[in-house]
């Protein structure tokens, strides 16, 4: 019985196979709207990942503070609820770095050859747990406890390039949701419409069937196993475009991260996740929109 | 095999389909149920295949009281009744024996049982030979005589013909009333629904003259006389 529901399902796809197409067409331009949405969004949050990343407080200290005070000031900050990570630099280091840094500079190099001692202070890189939480932080070090014997705060502030991007990622998503809706309903419309045609071109069938005592479920079955097939065939068609699309554009985005984000295998990791749920989706849209057409249209 | 017991069809104040029918047909009786268009006749008909339901009284087939029947239950007792009409509802894409075969697919009947009843239908309306032919490569008798067959392949109980001879000539009629009398000689009980009196008048059966939606005539071996 179920072959042959199979079978009745792909007779309605060859005779109204036009149709057939523009419904997966249609489907396949939902489906990628939606994962190029969901794509933006992992770009963006990475985006600001990256740039987080690249935020610190320096707090440089002056050069009659001893290491061992320095370490107990360490222990201090350390114990705030707000930092992740304090890395201390001691003057040493900093002039290998420095050194290391500007090897090829000749000027700078000698200049730090003529000076007696080490012009470099030891100096502390803090990295708090959110970036939310930086200005805690400076606040925090601008106590007397600590202003003493800090000599100077270094604070590589993105957060308006971050507003900017959170700006951007929350309009888009905005956006993206809309045309998202916008293809949904065009989607169910023409599901809708060729559910309609569909039930229109069997209709004789469909008196026979009747007639000569089919149940309702096997009269209604084709139709959602139809509509089953193309949420089916459109996901195959969009993963077949998609992951060499997103070949294309991998070293572009690194490019643009400034750091490697593997977005292949962000999808292949995500993969049943990601395109489950579109599937899960479609066949939701598809089945409602042959229901209505099915129950409006389809009299058993 | 059918009862009516008080049966009335009112689809709205002005229509009224039939009223106040109380009819029996036994067990492999012929009955032709006969009158003018707008008599009630294929409300009738729509009754006894639970297209609609009465508005008020009872109607059984085969002890089965379908006054009520549930939606779910429709199909059981459509597979139990064969139906011919007049226009031939086969399908042109399909062979005579797809089409025949068709019923009984839709109906979940097993590929080996359909492969040994279609041969059987075909044979009684005397089709073997064209089983192959698609519709519009037979005549207008042939395609009602693949429609009989059909009607056949559940080995129905009850066979209702509704003017299956509407779009036919003499000769190609009087051919399908013989096969319909042949299948009535089989054990079937057979209702005939026409307006055509001299296919009645030369069967020599059970009459029922319905008028205006009521039997006005009921006859052992009646005649249709306008």
């Amino acid at each position: 019985m179920f072959f042959r529901i199979i079978q009745f399902a792909f007779q309605d796809f060859y005779r109204n196979f036009w149709l057939a197409i523009i419904t997966i067409t249609m489907l396949v331009v939902t489906l990628f709207s939606v994962t190029a949405l969901v794509s933006l969004n992992v770009v963006s949050d990475q985006l600001v990942k990256s740039i987080e990343n690249k935020i610190d407080v320096t707090v440089y200290f002056k050069q009659d503070v001893d290491e061992s005070q320095i370490l107990k000031t360490r222990i201090g900050i350390l114990s705030l609820p707000e930092v992740k990570k304090v890395t201390f630099v001691n003057k040493n280091e900093a002039l290998v770095w420095l050194k290391e840094k500007y090897k090829n500079n000749q000027s700078i190099l000698s200049s730090v050859e003529i000076l007696d001692k080490n012009p470099l202070p030891n100096f502390f890189i803090i990295k708090a747990k959110n970036s939310e939480d930086y200005p805690k932080i400076l606040d925090e070090l601008n106590k007397d406890e600590y202003n003493k014997i800090i000599k100077k705060k270094g604070f590589n502030d993105h957060k308006i390039f971050i507003n900017k991007i959170s700006f951007i990622k929350d309009k888009t998503k905005k956006m993206g949701i809309i045309i998202i809706a916008i293809f949904s309903f065009i989607a169910s419309l023409i599901v809708f419409n060729t559910v309609r045609i569909a039930i229109y071109t069997h209709r004789n069938e469909i008196k026979i069937m009747r007639l000569v005592g089919a149940s309702d479920w096997f009269i209604r079955a084709p139709f959602l196993l139809e509509e089953f097939f193309y949420a089916f065939i459109s996901l195959l068609i969009l993963m077949s475009f998609f992951y060499p699309l997103l070949n294309f554009i991998q070293p572009h985005l690194n490019y643009f991260l400034e750091y490697n984000f593997d977005l292949i295998s962000y999808f292949k990791n995500n993969l049943f996740f990601i395109f489950g749920s579109e599937f899960v989706a479609v066949i939701l849209i598809n089945m409602i929109s042959s229901f209505l057409a099915i129950k409006k249209y389809l009299k058993v | 095999m059918v009862r009516f017991e008080n049966t009335t069809k009112i689809y709205s104040p002005n229509i009224v389909g039939i009223e106040d029918i109380n009819l029996y047909i036994k067990p492999r009786e012929f009955v032709s149920i006969v009158g003018q268009s707008g008599a009630g006749k294929s409300t009738l008909v729509k009754l006894l295949i639970a297209e609609e339901k009465p508005t008020s009284g009872r109607v059984i087939v085969g002890g089965w009281d379908i006054t009520h029947i549930k939606r779910s239950k429709i199909p059981i007792l459509r597979r139990q009744i064969g139906v011919v009409f007049q226009d031939f509802k086969l399908l042109p894409q399909k062979t005579i024996f797809e089409n025949i075969a068709f019923a009984s697919e839709v109906c979940g009947v097993p590929r080996k049982k359909i492969k040994k009843t279609v041969p059987q239908a075909l044979n009684i309306v005397g089709l073997n030979d064209k089983s192959n032919r698609y519709p519009f490569q037979l005549s207008g008798g042939e395609k009602q005589r693949v429609v009989i067959a059909r009607s056949l392949v559940h080995r129905p109980k009850l066979l209702i013909a509704d003017e299956p001879t509407g779009n036919l000539d003499s000769f190609n009629a009087e051919e399908i009333v013989n096969l319909l009398l042949r299948i009535n000689d089989f054990g079937t009980t057979v209702i005939l629904v026409t307006h055509n009196h001299d296919i009645v008048n030369s069967l020599n059966k059970r009459v029922v003259v319905l008028e205006g939606g009521r039997i006005v005539d009921d006859k052992k071996r009646g005649k249709y006389h306008i």
